[in-house]
């Protein structure tokens, strides 16, 4: 009853028009008429699994996995169908893990890397490669509403009593783990300092956490509690603004003076890839995620590209950032998800006292 | 019957003492007459004709008015604030959003999934509810109760237990990768879930007509001789299949809106592993309200159809209940 | 008078209620039903059943179960006995049992005037009391939060008067009622349907009010319904998930449920938590179907039925 592993029909990604999808029953008989596990008999198609964060949903499906197609069928004439599934960045993590067969994983942060391979899926160091496994940059700022009724320009306008804050909840989105860090990080830096008296982070974090009243899932998710007309800030990536705002969304986007940026690692999964036989796809595909044709795709989108050409070419697009600190600054991420995320951590005792009744 | 005896013993004066037993439904009362009411505890005279009228309407509107407006504001006001965002961009944004290939895929594997379930919970359901029925064993009783369990269980706990039984590090995950079946994030992972939520739905459809036909039929169709296979199909199931039918349109029902269950073991690949559903929560998280709305309408068309059909099939069960119990 | 038919309500989605069978006026009293089959058909047909229910039910039920103690007793406890999921459990049955009391009383009146007050569309209006079944919990969140949330009219008022409907305790309340809507008014309605209306008409010619008429004639017969109709639909709003992940903040201690709380345990790598406070709430659930049955079958062995 239970099928093999499917194999997909062969169409790009972008295939135009409405296409009848497959009945289930053609499914089942492809399954089981597929052989397990086995790989693929020398075809001129191909299939790619990928498992991305949420916030990138629309530069990959819109921008850089079309783009990704053709340039594979003009490099080896092998048509590719990318099949991409996306949801908060530690759940899909996660999933990856209890058996969704990704061959390449787009995450939000290096941490949900790691997971794959202290799970023994990716046998090769992720931060080896180009620019560190690294495939695109973004920051954390904040996006409040039109004209910036209540006058938020930083960390510190979170604290105040008329401001309500959303974020995602940091045990399933990276999202969310990125906007505590860069909370954290930014107050031990000035001027957020000065600004909010001199607190220590722990008291600034638990200040913040007091005015926030929804926890999504995802980031995504995060935002479109805020398009629903909840709370009048939201702590997200900078590319989901722009994105939000290209899709006609009026809010706009503040960069504090001190914020975090963000890494988003991509990275073959060795397990899957190797029992699919797709490693020469797969390698192509974080191969041209770094060329500049899928860097400029990336910074359409909002995202800060990790090539430098790139980066100065498009850099007009994105806001510039008077102090912006780097996770390594504050330490790694081990450091600071123990410091900040264990069952003794700062934001694990801020989020109890902050909500306690 | 409706219940228990239904005896109205009123407490206090003026109350009116009648007792009935369910079996004499309309039957005249067998108990004591009514006893002599004290002049104290007479109804008073009735209120002038017109006072009454005007007090009837206002009750009449207040008894009638506060459920419609509490349907309207909870049923009715939801439903079609969909039905319009369904058709914000007019029609033909509607019909391009139902028969697009993740609209049209999400039918598919909804149809699929509703389809396993239906074919297991009726093979199984119309076994299990023979056993409750006619099959005399120790622990018959915490059958009934097993069965109804995936009613009342959370659709992120049945998820968990998909994760748990076929995840990688589960109790028949590796087993099952080993040989290159996927299970979870893959259809099967999906249909199993579905059928788990909608297991009851047939069995307790079919128990009460089993339990109402009664074995005469089937006793005296084995005294004449047939075989028990025969005296299945050629008198039980005739006897059942409204029944069936009836559990069948539920099963459909309830698996048509399935959406917790399957979106912790989808694996969220579009236009692979998506039921409608899973496509309705797709393009709520693309901003595509207007395409999300149109195939949750035309899911909820599809469930209301089936729930015409379900009264159809419930006039018709409800028949043979009747016949059976004239038969005897 | 319709002749007495089986009081076994099943609502899409919702379990049924009892299938109770009376004796027909002026039969005797049915037989026992005895096993016609031969040994081995029995036999056959049992395992096959005990082996799918096996399958199918105990065997997931088993694997929670043994997850959620995988790290011995004491972590179960801590798994439990903690703030955060200690307060998810008082607000999952808080709310569920709110809405459990408001649907029994506007489940039971809704049956009342469907059964009773003839108006313009009451066909139709008992065709779409089933609907919430049709939805999926997910579209009914979207469609709460769209109707009343901070950009609807309703939810601008409740603004103004500091109140929070949606994502707030009100607006779990919302959500389950929409999805709980017809268990109670199905469990009822055949009990009302099958009622004598004559036992109502004397009293009304005897000068009773129509709400003296329902309070001691049509209610007390309707106690069974409703009952099983309201331990169904908390039973139900217990394990809620699709509606109030959108409608509720989801904020630990404050607006956290259960479900919502055991989905955050699994995705957040805790399984060993999410498989204990699954096994309390499936825990729960077993014991009102228990409950259920056993008022089920009173209310069978009230009429001499095996």
């Amino acid at each position: 009853m239970w099928s093999t592993v499917k194999r997909a029909p062969p169409s790009t990604h972008s295939a135009p028009g409405a296409r009848l999808g497959l009945p289930g029953l053609a499914l089942l008989l492809l399954g089981i008429a597929g052989c397990g596990g086995a790989a693929p008999t020398q075809s001129l198609t191909e299939t790619l699994t990928i498992s991305a964060f949420s916030v990138v949903r629309e530069p990959y499906d819109r921008a850089i996995l079309p783009a990704f197609t053709r340039w594979y069928r003009e490099k080896t004439g092998t048509t590719v169908e990318v099949e991409a599934s996306y949801g908060a960045s530690g759940a899909q993590s996660r999933a990856v893990v209890e058996g969704f067969e990704a061959d390449v994983v787009v995450f939000s942060m290096s941490d949900d890397v790691e997971r794959l391979r202290r799970a023994g899926l990716i046998r090769h160091d992720p931060e080896a490669g180009p620019h560190g496994g690294l495939v695109s940059h973004s920051v954390v700022a904040f996006a409040v509403r039109a004209g910036n009724p209540k006058g938020i320009h930083d960390w510190v306008d979170l604290t105040r009593d008329d401001v309500t804050v959303l974020t995602a909840n940091p045990s399933t989105s990276g999202g969310a783990i990125w906007n505590i860090a860069a909370l954290f990080g930014a107050a031990s830096r000035e001027p957020t300092r000065s600004l909010s008296g001199g607190a220590s982070p722990a008291e600034l974090l638990r200040r913040v956490l007091r005015r926030v009243e929804i926890m999504d899932r995802s980031g995504r998710d995060s935002v479109q509690t805020f398009e629903r007309g909840m709370g009048d800030v939201v702590l997200t990536y900078e590319n989901e603004i722009l994105v939000g705002q290209r899709a006609g969304q009026t809010y706009e986007q503040v960069t504090p003076r001190s914020t975090l940026r963000i890494d988003n690692p991509g990275a073959l999964v060795d397990v899957y890839v190797d029992q699919h036989g797709r490693r020469a796809v797969a390698e192509a595909f974080l191969a041209f995620l770094q060329t500049p044709e899928a860097q400029r795709a990336f910074a359409t989108y909002g995202l800060r590209p990790i090539d430098p050409g790139v980066a100065r070419e498009t850099q007009g697009r994105v806001a510039p950032v008077a102090d912006l600190f780097t996770i390594r600054d504050l330490g790694g991420f081990s450091k600071v998800k123990a410091q900040l995320f264990s069952p003794t951590g700062i934001y694990t005792h801020a989020i109890e006292e902050a909500h306690a009744k | 019957m409706a219940s228990p005896s239904g005896s109205v013993a009123g407490s206090g004066g003026g109350s009116i003492v009648v007792v009935w037993s369910a079996t004499d439904s309309g039957a005249i009362p067998t108990s004591a007459p009514p006893r002599l009411l004290a002049p104290s505890e007479r109804p008073s005279p009735r209120p002038r004709a017109g006072a009454r009228t005007w007090q009837r309407w206002v009750g009449r509107a207040f008894v009638l008015g506060v459920p419609l407006a509490y349907l309207a504001v909870l049923l009715v006001g939801p439903l079609l604030a969909v039905v319009a965002g369904a058709f914000a961009d007019g029609a033909g944004a509607f019909l391009g959003a139902v028969t697009s290939r993740w609209a049209l895929h999400g039918f598919a594997m909804t149809a699929l999934m509703s389809g396993v379930a239906i074919v297991f919970n009726t093979v199984f359901g119309v076994a299990i509810a023979w056993t409750i029925c006619r099959d005399r064993f120790p622990g018959r009783a915490a059958l009934g109760g097993l069965v109804d369990l995936p009613f009342a269980v959370s659709p992120v706990v049945v998820g968990l237990m998909a994760m748990l039984l076929f995840g990688r590090q589960g109790w028949f995950g590796p087993a099952l990768a080993a040989r290159g079946i996927r299970v979870l994030f893959a259809w099967p992972a999906m249909a199993l879930v579905t059928t788990f939520v909608s297991l009851p739905c047939v069995v307790r459809e079919v128990t009460p007509v089993l339990e109402a036909i009664g074995v005469n039929e089937e006793e005296a169709a084995r005294t004449l001789g047939a075989s028990r296979a025969q005296t299945f199909w050629r008198v039980v199931l005739p006897n059942i299949r409204w029944g069936i039918l009836y559990g069948i349109a539920l099963t459909a029902a309830r698996t048509l809106g399935e959406f917790g269950g399957v979106l912790l073991v989808s694996g969220g690949l579009a236009g692979k592993t998506e039921t409608a559903t899973l496509v309705i929560y797709r393009h709520l998280e693309e901003r595509q309200d207007q395409a999300a709305q149109a195939i949750a309408v035309v899911l909820a068309m599809a469930s209301i159809l089936l729930l015409l059909a379900m009264e159809l099939l419930k006039t018709k069960r409800d028949r043979d209940l009747d016949s059976a119990g004239r038969t005897r | 008078m319709t002749p007495p038919t089986s009081t076994f309500v099943v609502t899409p989605g919702g379990a049924s209620v009892g299938g109770s069978q009376s004796a027909r006026p002026g039969s005797e009293p049915r037989r026992r039903p005895r096993s016609t089959e031969p040994r081995l058909g029995r036999l056959v047909v049992r395992s096959m059943v005990v082996i799918y229910l096996g399958l199918f039910i105990a065997l997931p039920v088993g694997a929670v179960v043994r997850m959620g103690f995988r790290k011995g007793l004491s972590a179960f406890g801590a798994a439990i006995v903690n703030p955060d999921t200690l307060s998810a459990l008082g607000l999952t049955v808080q709310t569920s049992l709110a809405m459990a009391l408001i649907n029994a009383v506007m489940g039971t009146w809704i049956a009342y005037v469907l059964a009773r007050v003839p108006f313009p569309g009451r066909r139709l209006v008992n065709a779409l009391i089933d609907l919430p079944f049709a939805i999926p919990t997910l579209v009914t969140g979207v469609m709460l939060v769209v109707l009343f949330g901070p950009q609807s009219g309703v939810g601008i008022w409740f603004d103004g008067h500091h109140l929070r409907l949606m994502y707030a305790r009100p607006g779990i309340v919302l959500a389950l009622l929409f999805v709980t809507l017809p268990f109670v008014v199905r469990a009822v309605q055949p009990l009302l349907l099958d009622l004598d209306t004559g036992q109502e008409e004397a009293a009304a010619i005897l000068g009773a009010s129509p709400w003296r008429i329902f309070r001691q004639i049509i209610l007390p017969s309707l106690w069974p319904g409703i009952r099983t109709g309201t331990l169904l639909s908390f039973s139900r709003a217990l394990g809620e998930f699709g509606s109030i992940v959108i409608v509720s903040g989801n904020i630990p201690r404050r607006t956290l449920t259960a479900a919502v709380l055991i989905y955050g345990e699994i995705e957040s790598g805790h399984p060993e938590a999410a498989a204990a406070v699954s096994t309390l709430l499936l825990a729960l659930a077993f014991t009102l179907i228990v409950v259920v049955e056993s008022f089920h079958r009173k209310a069978q062995a009230g009429h001499g039925i095996a």
